[in-house]
């Protein structure tokens, strides 16, 4: 090799160095992609596990009035991450007519407070918003952002059963979470 | 604007002079790897601290909770395994880091004049790692971290004085349970981290005090190397080989499900975990009077030892060719502790315990034997053949065994003679029309005739000489078996729901021991069936491998709620009188939720289906190592081309 090609000594250990430098930059940002983007997915994504709804028996039905709505807890076994447990849930059921119903979720799509059944007025509203509903789960007044939510519901041998499931608040548009 | 930045903190904070006095050090005779391992523990450390701050994302310290939150993390949270596994490989690979390096620091005589202080820090960093190794392992509060704990904290209870109080302060009562696991939760997660932090600052400042200690030998201590980058690229290489080797270990040897903790479970032989295996070693040695000696004597001489190498080694001589005395005692001290780890390794546990108990049924077998005239069995095989056949399934004898089917003891079995008994075994229904136990006609008349003697022992053992007449008995046994039916048959109908066990993840090996003794009698050995059911419609056992099509999932979890609610509730078979059906063994408490996890984890893997498989992984652990691998390989390929091209050396 020509003598003049080959860098001053000097050079050569500057050149060395940065190399060096370089190299422990590209090691230190190698690894905290391998380590920061499963750590950082960790926290970010979503851990939803299955969303296997099942039909909860509710109560029988005949014992019901017919055309006003009835606030019903009902227990349902539910899993949250790693808990496996009876949750106590309510809907309102409104009896049309024998084997005719509707079932709303408690929850007001605004924000997700418990509305609550208006007897004097006929209409459902919302404490913590003002959002009243009709009685078929329309929007009245107020900031809702789409009607009441309906759930699922079937009579069999007299026996309410309801897929209970909770909606996306605040949203035009009815999305299951 | 960045070197504006800098300037206006510079102005206010001195960050480039702390950044200048971190950097700048030369190391007498240059950079090596050897003195990559303080900072490679140091880059364990802060891997440790990360994913144990993300598992505290999902972990609870709640005895009901923390086994089911971290099977959550490890299988339902997107990359949870690979925070999990680097956690535990890294707890791991820190006690060998750190012996590594405390070797070398020895070899290197680098403990010597002025750098006491360094090594008796170094000493304490290697005592609080091992502390945090030991409360690390019951948080998981499964079966191997449960008994860990419970044999820790006993060793601690055998210091003279003190240990009672020991043991209580470890415990936060008298017994393992929520306030031992909120105990070692605060220890490790919050008092030892801490600890760790000041004792490492006052060690690496120590350390900068007089620098590296260098070459023993004068010719290569001539000459210097900077720190930076010369040792930092050296200890950016060690540290990255570690993370790879620890997502390697993650990916491929993820940490084994030892099912939940189970106080009840006499059948787990605990032994602590590799790193303390040569102090469980040591203790054997010592018995009686002389048990504290093996459980506090041993690990404070140990420690005595290594704190007062410094004053006692005082010749500055660190050439290691030189020290023959310190060399030979350096080897003599790792040479015990690796040899008695290995001998711990390898011993079978306290498993010695079960042999003599069987050893003394046989000679309850001897004395019964002058009052049973004619001897032909063997009471020792037959207390074999009790377990492996199925009986100790429904037949509490010994202390052990199922509730389905009366205890027996000289309480139910005295004035049974041979003739009755084996009446019994072979053919139940003579005696008792409406009883479930299934006729054995499959055992050998050497092993009915051993099985009756194993029985005429437990008679003769406690019931003394009032023997009970033979009309007596079966009114006493007959309504216990009676109403083992009818509580079995009303929970049947009333519940149908899959009980605890189906949520939790059991470990399929202690699954397939309590399968060997409860269940291969009537679903033959490995579950493969074929067990004759006369009076069922299907003439047979289901067999569980292959399991019936409509309770197979690929699904764990679904395929786990599938069978659990046969195995807690029983089951009938259809027919006109089925000789066999499967008892409730959850309803009957005749084995704990953890064990009913256990079995279905086994059944599980019977089927191709692991219990513990990965719902939601992120990535799945093999296309995150080939990844991460790539990754690395492409930075090896790319400074490899960059030198060759540059003529760096």
């Amino acid at each position: 090799m020509d003598e003049r090609s080959r860098p001053a000594p000097e050079q050569a250990e500057m050149q060395r160095r940065g190399f060096l430098k370089w190299l422990v930059s590209g090691l230190a940002v190698i690894n905290s992609l391998i380590l920061g983007i499963p750590f950082v997915g960790t926290l970010l994504s979503s851990t939803a596990t299955r969303g296997k709804a099942a039909w909860s028996r509710v109560g029988v039905v005949d014992k019901l009035p017919v055309g006003a709505p009835v606030e019903v807890r009902f227990q349902s076994s539910g899993t949250e991450a790693y808990y496996h447990r009876s949750d106590l849930n309510s809907v309102w059921v409104i009896m049309r007519g024998p084997g005719d119903v509707t079932v709303f979720s408690p929850i007001c799509t605004h924000l997700g407070c418990h509305f609550t059944w208006n007897r004097q007025h006929g209409r459902f509203e919302c404490p913590c918003h003002a959002s009243v509903f009709a009685l078929d789960g329309t929007v009245l007044y107020g900031p809702a952002p789409r009607r009441l939510d309906t759930l699922p519901a079937k009579i069999e041998n007299n026996v309410l059963y309801v897929e209970y499931k909770r909606f996306q608040v605040g949203t035009p548009e009815k999305k299951v979470i | 604007m960045m070197r504006q930045i800098l300037k206006w903190i510079n102005e206010r904070w001195p960050l480039e002079t702390v950044i200048r006095a971190t950097l700048e050090e030369e190391i007498v005779g240059g950079s090596r790897y050897a003195y990559t391992l303080g900072s490679a523990l140091f880059i364990v450390f802060v891997l440790q601290a990360a994913s144990g701050v993300l598992q505290l994302f999902f972990y609870v310290p709640t005895v009901d909770h923390a086994y089911d939150s971290i099977s959550f993390l490890r299988t339902r949270v997107p990359f949870g395994w690979l925070i999990h596994g680097l956690h535990y490989w890294g707890g791991n690979i820190m006690i060998v880091l750190v012996a590594m390096h405390m070797a070398r620091v020895f070899i290197w005589g680098a403990y010597k004049t002025p750098r006491e202080l360094t090594w008796l820090m170094g000493v304490t960093l290697l005592l609080t790692t091992m502390v945090f190794s030991f409360t690390g392992a019951p948080l998981h509060w499964d079966q191997r971290g449960y008994w860990a704990g419970e044999v820790g904290t006993s060793i601690a209870g055998t210091a003279p004085v003190v240990g009672d109080l020991m043991k209580r302060f470890l415990r936060g009562g008298e017994e393992m349970g929520q306030l031992t696991l909120s105990r070692f939760f605060a220890v490790h997660t919050m008092l030892l981290p801490a600890a760790l932090v000041t004792l490492f600052g006052i060690h690496i400042t120590a350390m900068r005090r007089f620098g590296s200690v260098g070459p023993w030998d004068e010719a290569k201590r001539r000459t210097s190397g900077p720190f930076w980058p010369d040792q930092v690229y050296k200890d950016a290489v060690s540290g990255t080989l570690v993370l790879f080797l620890l997502i390697s270990l993650s990916v491929f040897l993820p940490p084994a499900y030892s099912g939940p903790a189970d106080v009840l479970d006499t059948s787990y032989i605990p032994k602590p975990g590799w790193n303390f295996l040569f102090l469980y070693q040591a203790l054997k040695y010592f018995q009686g009077v002389l048990e504290p000696v093996g459980t506090v004597g041993v690990p404070t001489v140990l420690v005595l030892l290594m704190i007062a190498l410094p004053f006692v080694d005082r010749t500055p001589q660190r050439d290691p060719f030189k020290r023959p005395v310190a060399m030979f005692c350096g080897l003599l001290f790792a040479g015990a502790v690796v040899g008695l780890t290995i001998i711990g390794y390898l011993s079978p546990g306290v498993a010695e315990a079960p042999i003599v108990s069987s050893g003394n049924a046989s000679d309850q077998a001897k004395q019964t034997a002058v009052t049973a005239a004619d001897r032909q069995g063997d009471a020792r095989k037959g207390s074999e053949v009790f377990k492996s056949s199925g009986c100790s399934g429904c037949h509490r004898a010994g202390g052990e065994g199922g509730t389905i089917g009366p205890e027996l003891s000289g309480k139910t079995l005295s004035g049974r003679d041979r003739q009755w008994l084996t009446d019994q075994i072979r053919n139940p229904r003579s005696h008792f029309p409406n009883t479930i136990m299934p006729p054995y006609t499959g055992l050998s008349g050497q092993e009915a005739s051993d099985l009756v003697d194993y029985l005429l022992s437990l008679a003769g053992a406690s019931s003394g000489s009032s023997a009970r007449t033979p009309s007596q008995a079966p009114r006493e046994a007959q309504p216990a078996k009676s109403m083992a039916i009818e509580s079995r048959d009303t929970q049947f109908i009333r519940e149908r729901q899959p009980g605890p066990a189906a949520y939790v993840i059991g470990s399929a090996d202690h699954g397939e021991e309590l399968f060997k003794k409860n269940c291969s009698s009537c679903h033959g050995a490995g579950g493969t069936g074929n067990v004759r059911n006369p009076g069922s419609d299907e003439g047979t056992v289901p067999p569980l491998h292959p399991i019936d099509r409509e309770l197979y999932s690929a699904d764990a979890q679904q395929f786990a709620e599938n069978i659990d609610k046969y195995v807690q509730h029983g089951s009938t078979p259809a027919g006109s009188n089925p000789a066999l059906s499967m008892p409730a063994f959850g309803d009957t408490n005749s084995l704990t939720q953890q064990e009913l996890a256990g079995l279905e984890a086994y059944v599980l893997r019977l089927n191709g289906v692991e219990r513990g498989q990965l719902v939601n992984p992120g990535m799945t652990p093999r296309k995150f190592f080939v990844l991460a691998a790539v990754l690395y390989a492409v930075l090896f390929l790319v400074q490899g081309g960059l030198r060759f091209r540059k003529n760096i050396p």
